[in-house]
């Protein structure tokens, strides 16, 4: 009973669905905010997340003739549910819900699921630019995973372990410091995995209007944004875990309660961070992107892994 | 000048850590420069009817409806001024201008209307120009 | 792999108006394209033969949103011309001052608009937010951001203090600075090279045989301007560089462009200093007597021509404008042969659109 309450407790409260929505309107407003402020704007108020989320969700959901309606349905569903599955596995502020060795991998497995899911979206809306985007999409994907997954797989050769908890635990010293060169790809492929500025291919606005999602409309567009904002919270908080040593200050002990401020400032630090890259950056063609994926960023990361193993062994 | 790969750095942390350009208008006052062309308005005595600035205007936002030289009114629709300014330029008598008045949307454009001269023999005072009717 | 035809307009994220290109595209690559106009065709030229001399002044800034200037500057000299008028050296130099400081105020309006086509909001935001400076400055000048109403048949209808003239030079500086910084961001900007070097390429030949004007044809290295092979005072006075680029592609059209901006606020302090004295304007009469003439100047995005006929009444018989933005518009089908569909709204914002006159 209390196994079920706490994993019930664990999925819809913390680390889950409660948890991670409000990070994430949380964390979408403050890169409005900071990309604003960058740009010499205003940004919107705090709540504009939550307000777009209510306007979304109150909206016509209506889909064009010929699309599938329910594979539409689902996949918006499958993409939070896959995201919400691998923020159990997450460490964060020093707690986690669930732990195995090997966690690692499915994470990662289970935060590849969105953008399939994605992809899949763009083909069973038909219209021309969902199709469009949806294939960018698909491109997309494979010039990022690579190297993503090679940069994340970095600090657990390091650690020798493929549990999230335990490489977060184990480094004395933060995998940015260790592992540079892996930081900066994991980053890079982040920014590709959310599809943020500058590698915003499948949905760039100009080319091919929303992308996959230019026929979504309503609860399932409201869907699919908290879907991807949920990713934006559990990537980062990934990322905080593998290469900026979890919860730890670098030279102090950090006394447990303040071990939630302490990570939720590396997880800010990462998320401006993303946002600079975003304002620094024009959007890259998707020719562009693949050439970049696999000519500089996989070898390099193939450099990082052998240098990792080389510095482990 | 040395080819580096974010030029644009500098340039954004120095908008980061400056005020937003951004005006809030409804929020705050929005200045009006002193030349802003906005809402027509007149200086009524000096008004002769002549209507050249009828005639001149083109988007026919004024009106003139002239009896003789010292009964006519003249009547304007913001709704249809381009705030050109030519009734101001056309007009022989200084009477006619454009303030600086910002002219804010409305969801009622009839009660935009407003007679600007409305001229009755008794309160005008003789008027001896050798203006025509236009 | 399969053909599909793609809409891009009339209503599209990447338009600010109304424009249509039926793409043809395989994968990514456009195969063909479809222009299609027409859609914001106000009919101004023939309205323009039902109104008089006058009235016409304000229709005619309403021909472009952004150049409005420049097209009343056209006409005003044209009817002039007819009537016989000599507009005085001040209103001249006011005029040439507004003239500059509008293609000041488009140049960087256009940087903004590609920039945000091609994903790059932050140089769109400062591109913009510069523009503000230029455009305060209009407005204090003449009351009006875009629609300037400066011009009269004669003249023009505002005029510029020592004082005001001391407080635009200052805001000037800091302008002059931000085009500066612009400058070097295109020449550095790596992914700004990536997306726009090498993208819609406009050989000579072709900017001869479509009768391309403007930047386009000075990226393209045909070194056409009318402010200077046409000198008209006060330009036979001042002192500017024409710029030209062999390349050809957008990022020419965008140096071509940032560098004319900074000619043109070089231009404007010149006029500012040199301004001389006496009238603004002279009366003009409402009737215009028999006859016709072409009037040309440069605008922003090139030659803007217009063809008047008068009867001898206070209407014109006949008037015609011919935009630069026609000419750039029809070589889009050549320059997107065979581009990305990433490369479409780069192409399509490099010839700075401006669809509103081209379809009067
Ligand atoms: S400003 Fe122009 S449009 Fe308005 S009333 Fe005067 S002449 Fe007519
Ligand atoms: S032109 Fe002047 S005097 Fe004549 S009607 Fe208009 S405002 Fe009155």
């Amino acid at each position: 009973m209390n196994d079920l309450l706490g994993s019930l407790f664990a999925l819809l409260v913390f680390p889950g669905l409660a948890f991670l929505s409000t990070c994430a309107l949380a964390f979408d407003w403050l890169d409005r905010r900071v990309i604003a402020r960058m740009q010499g704007r205003v940004g919107p108020p705090w709540f504009q997340p939550l307000a777009d989320l209510i306007k979304l969700l109150a909206k016509e959901d209506i889909l064009p003739t010929g699309a599938n309606e329910t594979v539409a349905a689902v996949l918006p569903m499958v993409s939070l549910a896959s995201v919400l599955t691998a923020a159990l596995y997450v460490p964060v502020g020093g707690r986690v819900a669930a732990s195995f060795e090997g966690d690692l991998i499915v994470v990662l497995f289970l935060l590849s699921i969105p953008a399939l899911a994605y992809f899949l979206a763009g083909w069973v809306t038909v219209g021309v630019y969902s199709v469009l985007g949806g294939n960018r999409s698909l491109l997309q994907y494979f010039s990022y995973e690579v190297p993503f997954l090679m940069a994340l797989s970095t600090p657990a050769i390091l650690n020798s372990s493929w549990s999230i908890a335990e490489i977060s635990a184990r480094q004395l010293t933060w995998g940015l410091f260790t592992l540079p060169l892996g930081f900066i790809l994991a980053l890079v492929g982040l920014i590709g995995k959310l599809k943020r500025d500058p590698l915003d291919i499948p949905k760039a606005k100009s080319e091919v209007v929303a992308g996959a999602l230019t026929e979504f409309s309503g609860r399932k567009l409201a869907l699919w944004h908290l879907a991807m904002s949920m990713q934006t919270v559990v990537g980062i908080f990934l990322l905080v875990n593998l290469f900026l040593g979890g919860s730890k200050a670098i030279f102090l002990a950090v006394p447990p309660p303040l071990a939630p401020v302490i990570f939720g400032l590396k997880a800010l630090t990462i998320l401006v961070l993303l946002s600079t890259f975003s304002v620094l950056y024009a959007r890259l063609r998707i020719d562009q992107l693949a050439r970049l994926g696999w000519r500089v960023l996989a070898p390099l990361a193939l450099v990082q892994i052998l240098v990792t193993v080389w510095m482990g062994g | 000048m040395p080819r580096y790969n974010w030029p644009l750095l500098p340039e954004i942390l120095r908008t980061l850590f400056n005020r937003p350009i951004t005006v809030q208008y409804p929020f705050g006052p929005l200045e009006m420069p002193e030349r802003y062309r906005g809402r027509v308005d007149i200086q009524a005595e000096k008004c002769r009817g002549c209507g050249l600035c009828v005639r001149d205007c083109p988007a026919s936002a004024l009106e003139l409806e002239r009896v003789d030289k010292e009964t006519f009114r003249l009547i304007y629709h913001p709704d249809r001024c381009a705030y050109c300014g030519q009734c101001e330029e056309s007009c022989r008598f200084d009477s006619i201008y454009l303030t600086n008045d910002f002219v804010p949307g409305t969801p009622h454009r009839e009660n935009l209307t407003t007679v600007l001269v409305d001229r009755k023999p008794e309160e005008g005072e003789e008027s001896g120009g050798d203006d025509e009717p236009a | 792999m399969t053909r599909v035809t793609i809409p891009i307009g009339p209503q599209h994220p990447l338009l600010k108006e109304p424009l249509s290109f039926l793409l043809t595209v395989e994968g990514e690559e456009v195969m063909e394209s479809v222009l299609r106009l027409g859609y914001v065709h106000r009919g101004i030229e023939r309205l323009c033969q039902e109104r008089t001399y006058v009235q016409n002044i304000p229709l005619i800034e309403r021909v472009c949103g952004i150049c409005s200037h420049v097209h009343t500057t056209t006409y005003c000299q044209g009817v002039e011309a007819l009537s016989g008028l000599e507009v005085p050296p001040r209103g001249l130099y006011l005029r040439a001052l507004m003239c500059e400081m509008e293609r000041i105020h488009s140049h960087l309006l256009w940087l903004g608009v590609l920039s945000k086509n091609m994903g790059f909001d932050t140089i769109f935001m400062y591109a913009w937010r510069d523009r503000e400076i230029v455009l305060d400055i209009m407005e204090e000048l003449s009351g009006g951001r875009v629609s300037h109403a400066v011009n009269v048949v004669g003249g023009v209808r505002i005029d510029l203090d020592e004082e005001h003239a001391r407080s635009i030079l200052t805001r000037f500086d800091v302008l002059e600075q931000q085009v500066e910084r612009a400058l070097e961001l295109i020449e550095y900007e790596p992914t700004l090279m990536a997306r726009t070097q090498g993208v819609g390429i406009l050989s000579p030949e072709q900017v001869r045989r479509y009768c391309v004007v403007g930047p386009v044809a000075r990226a393209s290295g045909v070194d056409i301007d009318l402010r200077r092979d046409l000198p008209r005072p006060p330009y036979d006075r001042l002192e500017f560089k024409v710029i030209t680029h062999p390349a050809g592609d957008v990022w020419a059209r965008t140096l071509v462009r940032v560098r004319e901006t900074r000619e043109s606020l070089h231009l404007c302090r010149q006029i500012i200093a040199q301004l001389p004295d006496g009238p603004t304007s002279v009366t003009a009469k409402r009737r215009v007597p028999e006859g016709e003439v072409v009037s040309r100047s440069e605008a922003p995005r090139g030659e803007v021509i217009y063809y008047i006929r008068s009867d001898d009444s206070d209407k014109p018989a006949r008037l015609k404008i011919r935009t630069p933005t026609m000419t750039a518009l029809i070589t889009l089908p050549d320059q997107l042969r065979g581009a990305t569909m990433a490369d479409v709204p780069v192409v399509l914002s490099g010839v700075d659109l401006c669809i509103a006159c081209a379809d009067r």
